[in-house]
């Protein structure tokens, strides 16, 4: 015990928790402009009638457009700040805030990277990655460290380690082993792929994808942390993300994940990519550093490990609490989400509702893109909690119509991993007499393998 | 040391190797071939694209030819000419609805020829003020097909009645000179359109056959999108929403499409024969190329009912049955025979299901207009 606590405790150059926090910065200050410059403040946190809110969040709204966009702004400036190392901690905490703000604002556009993103400018908050390198040393040149405890860069390998290892063990199932899908259908649909493209088309390569990514997201986080491996595994995290964001739709995530692994390199590698930063356009010699450690305070540490460990417990504890859900994980969606499931299925379904006035007995359909935008629309399809809520939205609406007591209900088709598409909610259920909580929902109707489509 | 990081580089290849092995043990019977993309675009794209833009232009080319004709000296002849090339349009437009890309998306055909049902009182109202502006947002309820719809065939259904309105009444030329606004702006639009697609003007048809991706604003992407789009037009507007769908089951038999005309069954079912031609990929002179329904064979696609192909045939059979069960005119049927229009509709909503959630997932393609990230 005290072996690891010294081990966690030494002190370590803070160089590589100084570049993270340099590409971190970077990263999110290209993601946000990226974000603006294609119009999704708009079409994601404006347009939209209506927000899927998460379970206990349902009082997270957006703000309008010039609200939106003053959140991205700043958010963006904050990201800038974080890169500069200026004005630090008040810029990480802006960060996440804003950041984990526009993420509750809408499931709909719920990705794993986003909640990646939010957990690591947590972490950002909690460490002291400007004192090196950075406009707060220049300001203030006794805020300058070169040494902290080893843990404060640990937390962002062990936090990528995680990603990587869930992410791999999220694919030990049996549609992907021995099925390869959705790999099969996803390759397939890339056969226009430069070279091996052509290679798509053939079964045994969608198999050999599939194992090798279950292979390499399992044993990644281990090849990186030696020392003899690191080099090599870097190698395969470079074409394995290149690969991932040339074939599918993933937007800046691979090139995060390649910089942000950097941080499993050593000191040395990030003291001479520092130096040579340092000295771009000027000829000075590199200068020798003094070593300046840093402790933090007992209250601080008091406080913040068990907190830590905590936090790690509950990342690690969560992705597993759909095991005390009944039904097929990928089918049913309970306790799918922050679980670090990437990429794993092909799911697609059509959703169609009902209202039906219990006093007149009259029914209509309702259109729901009259109210959701295509890509609310079909996320919501597959997802029996947005099913829920979207028909108690659609009960508030009919009630405003002046139906007393509205029933709604839904006739909708889900297809999984190619399986063809099957009733997907129990169609006689009044969804607004059904509340949303952590319980299992029963009107979900289980995937049966040789259920027959009913009409 | 030198061994040590070989033996990570070993354990990845020798995955490939097994897999390799695999794959030479099962001694495939049938080896696989890729599916030909590009070649079932070039079909699409020569054989059902082209000649349903080129049978839209003669139709329009005929119905400004009668229209100026019509004109020129009203008369009952003339004005039975022009309805009949009239409705040939209208027919002729619905196999080229679901081409809402590249050329006809910068036209906004779909908003410019065919949003019903038309508003009556402003198409009245610019007459009477001479305002033969069609250009912003606001007109488009009072132009395209549905106007001259209106125009031609007026709520009586009486060409004596029609012809007054050219003729004797107050408003007379300007009546003449808005229906003259509305037909030449269908001309120059469907000339537009077919000049971009073609080889010696805009060839957008090299563009469409160039690439063979699926993602969002491939032209496969694009096709399929907007071939599930269509299909809910078909599906709502046609016939949902006068069913009564939207309204708690109240008909609205005034919204269906060519309401004063009413020829909606026709059209519907044109509409819906547009949509299989583009799924099999059969030209207008019924040739069937390489389709939609190939590539799902190819994928070797189930459905729980049996291989999905089968499926999606199947059912735009039954739905073409039903809707040829429902009895003129859809107007009248919605309210005397809705059960006979709700099981077309019904059918129609289990082609949905097929098309945008079994193919599409089926192909691997992303139902969306935005493009967005994923994971």
């Amino acid at each position: 015990m005290g072996k690891i606590k010294r081990y966690l405790t030494d002190q370590v150059h803070i160089a590589p928790l100084a570049m993270f926090r340099v590409i971190f910065g970077m990263m999110m200050l290209g993601g946000v402009i990226r974000f603006i410059a294609r119009g999704w403040v708009y079409e994601l946190y404006v347009m939209p009638k209506y927000y899927f809110s998460y379970y206990g969040f349902e009082w997270v709204k957006p703000l309008g457009e010039a609200g939106m966009y003053t959140v991205f702004i700043v958010m963006g400036l904050a990201a800038l700040f974080i890169m500069l190392g200026l004005f630090y901690r008040l810029a990480a905490i802006a960060f996440f805030i804003l950041f984990t703000y526009v993420e509750l604002i809408d499931k709909v556009n719920y990705l794993n990277h986003y909640y990646f993103i939010s957990l690591v400018s947590f972490l950002l908050i909690l460490v002291p990655a400007d004192r090196f390198f950075s406009l707060d040393v220049v300001r203030n040149p006794s805020l300058r460290v070169t040494h902290i405890p080893r843990w404060m860069i640990g937390l962002f390998r062990v936090q990528l380690g995680v990603v990587y290892f869930y992410a791999g063990l999220a694919k030990l199932n049996y549609d992907w082993l021995f099925r390869a899908m959705p790999l099969k259908t996803w390759l397939a649909a890339n056969s226009d792929f430069p070279i091996i493209g052509a290679y798509f088309d053939y079964e045994w390569v969608a198999y050999l994808f599939s194992w090798f990514g279950a292979f390499y997201d399992l044993t990644i986080p281990f090849f990186l942390l030696m020392n003899r491996t690191r080099k090599v595994a870097y190698l395969f995290v470079v074409i394995f993300h290149v690969m991932t964001a040339a074939l599918f739709p993933i937007g800046m995530f691979p090139y995060i994940m390649i910089l942000a692994t950097l941080v499993f390199f050593p000191e040395s590698f990030h003291i001479s990519l520092i130096d040579k930063i340092r000295n771009l356009g000027r000829n000075k010699t590199i200068f020798q550093d003094q070593v300046q450690n840093f402790f933090s305070s007992h209250w601080f540490n008091k406080i913040i490990i068990p907190f830590l460990i905590l936090f790690f417990v509950v990342q690690l504890a969560s992705p597993f609490r759909y095991l005390l859900y009944p039904g097929k994980l990928f089918w049913t969606e309970q306790g799918y989400r922050f679980s670090w499931r990437v990429m794993l299925m092909e799911k697609a379904g059509t959703a169609f509702f009902y209202v039906r006035d219990p006093e007149t007995g009259r029914q209509c359909e309702v259109m729901s893109s009259d109210y959701l935008t295509r890509q609310q629309e079909k996320m919501m399809s597959t997802q029996p909690d947005m099913i829920l809520q979207f028909a108690h939205f659609i009960e508030s609406e009919y009630k405003k119509k002046g139906i007393k007591d509205p029933e709604v209900r839904v006739e909708s088709y889900v297809t999984l991993n190619g399986s063809g598409s099957r009733l997907y909610i129990d169609k006689t259920v009044d969804l607004t007499k059904e509340k949303e909580n952590f319980l299992p929902k029963k009107w979900i109707l289980p995937f049966a393998e040789n259920q027959l489509s009913k009409k | 040391m030198i061994k040590r990081k070989f033996t990570y580089i070993l354990c990845l290849a020798s995955i490939a190797l097994v897999f390799v092995q695999c794959k030479k043990k099962k001694d495939d019977p049938t080896p696989e071939t890729p599916f030909d993309k590009a070649g079932m675009l070039a079909n699409i794209g020569e054989n059902v694209i082209i000649p349903a833009y080129a049978d839209l232009k003669v139709s329009v080319d005929s119905l400004q030819y009668f229209s100026n004709l019509f004109v020129a000296a009203p008369s009952l002849t003339d004005l039975s000419n022009l309805q009949i090339w009239f409705l040939k349009a209208y027919s002729s437009f619905q196999w080229v609805s679901a081409f809402e890309f590249g050329p006809a998306e910068s036209e906004l055909i779909r908003a410019n020829f065919n949003i019903f049902p038309c508003d009556t009182l402003q198409i009245n109202s610019k007459i009477a003020a001479g305002d033969y502006n069609l250009s912003t947002a606001a007109d488009l309820d009072a132009k395209g097909f549905p106007a001259i719809d209106f125009l031609l065939y007026g709520s009586t259904q009486n060409n004596n009645a029609v012809l007054a309105k050219f003729t004797t009444d107050a408003n007379a030329a300007n009546t003449k000179t808005y229906l003259t606004a509305l037909v030449n702006e269908l001309k120059s639009k469907t000339d537009i359109v077919n000049t971009a697609w073609s080889l010696s003007g805009g060839n957008y048809i090299s563009t469409f056959k160039s690439s063979t991706g699926s993602s969002v604003g491939s032209p496969i992407g694009m096709l399929v999108n907007q071939l599930n789009y269509d299909l809910e037009l078909l599906k709502n507007p046609e016939i949902g929403i006068p069913l009564g769908k939207k309204s708690l089951g109240t008909p609205l038999p005034d919204k269906v499409q060519a309401f004063y005309s009413t020829k909606s069954l026709t059209l519907a079912m044109e509409h819906l024969k547009s949509i299989e031609n583009i799924y099999l990929g059969r030209s207008i002179s019924n040739v069937d190329g390489l389709g939609l329904d190939d590539y799902i064979i190819h994928l070797k696609a189930q459905h729980p009912s049996g291989p999905l192909n089968d499926v999606i045939k199947n059912k735009f059979t039954a739905a073409k049955a039903k809707l040829a069960a429902v009895p003129e005119t859809l107007s009248q049927s919605i309210i005397s025979n809705p059960t006979v229009v709700d099981q077309a509709y019904l059918e129609l909503q289990q082609l949905v299901v097929l098309l945008k959630t079994d193919m599409t997932s089926a192909m691997g393609v992303l139902i969306t207009y935005q493009d967005n990230d994923g994971d």
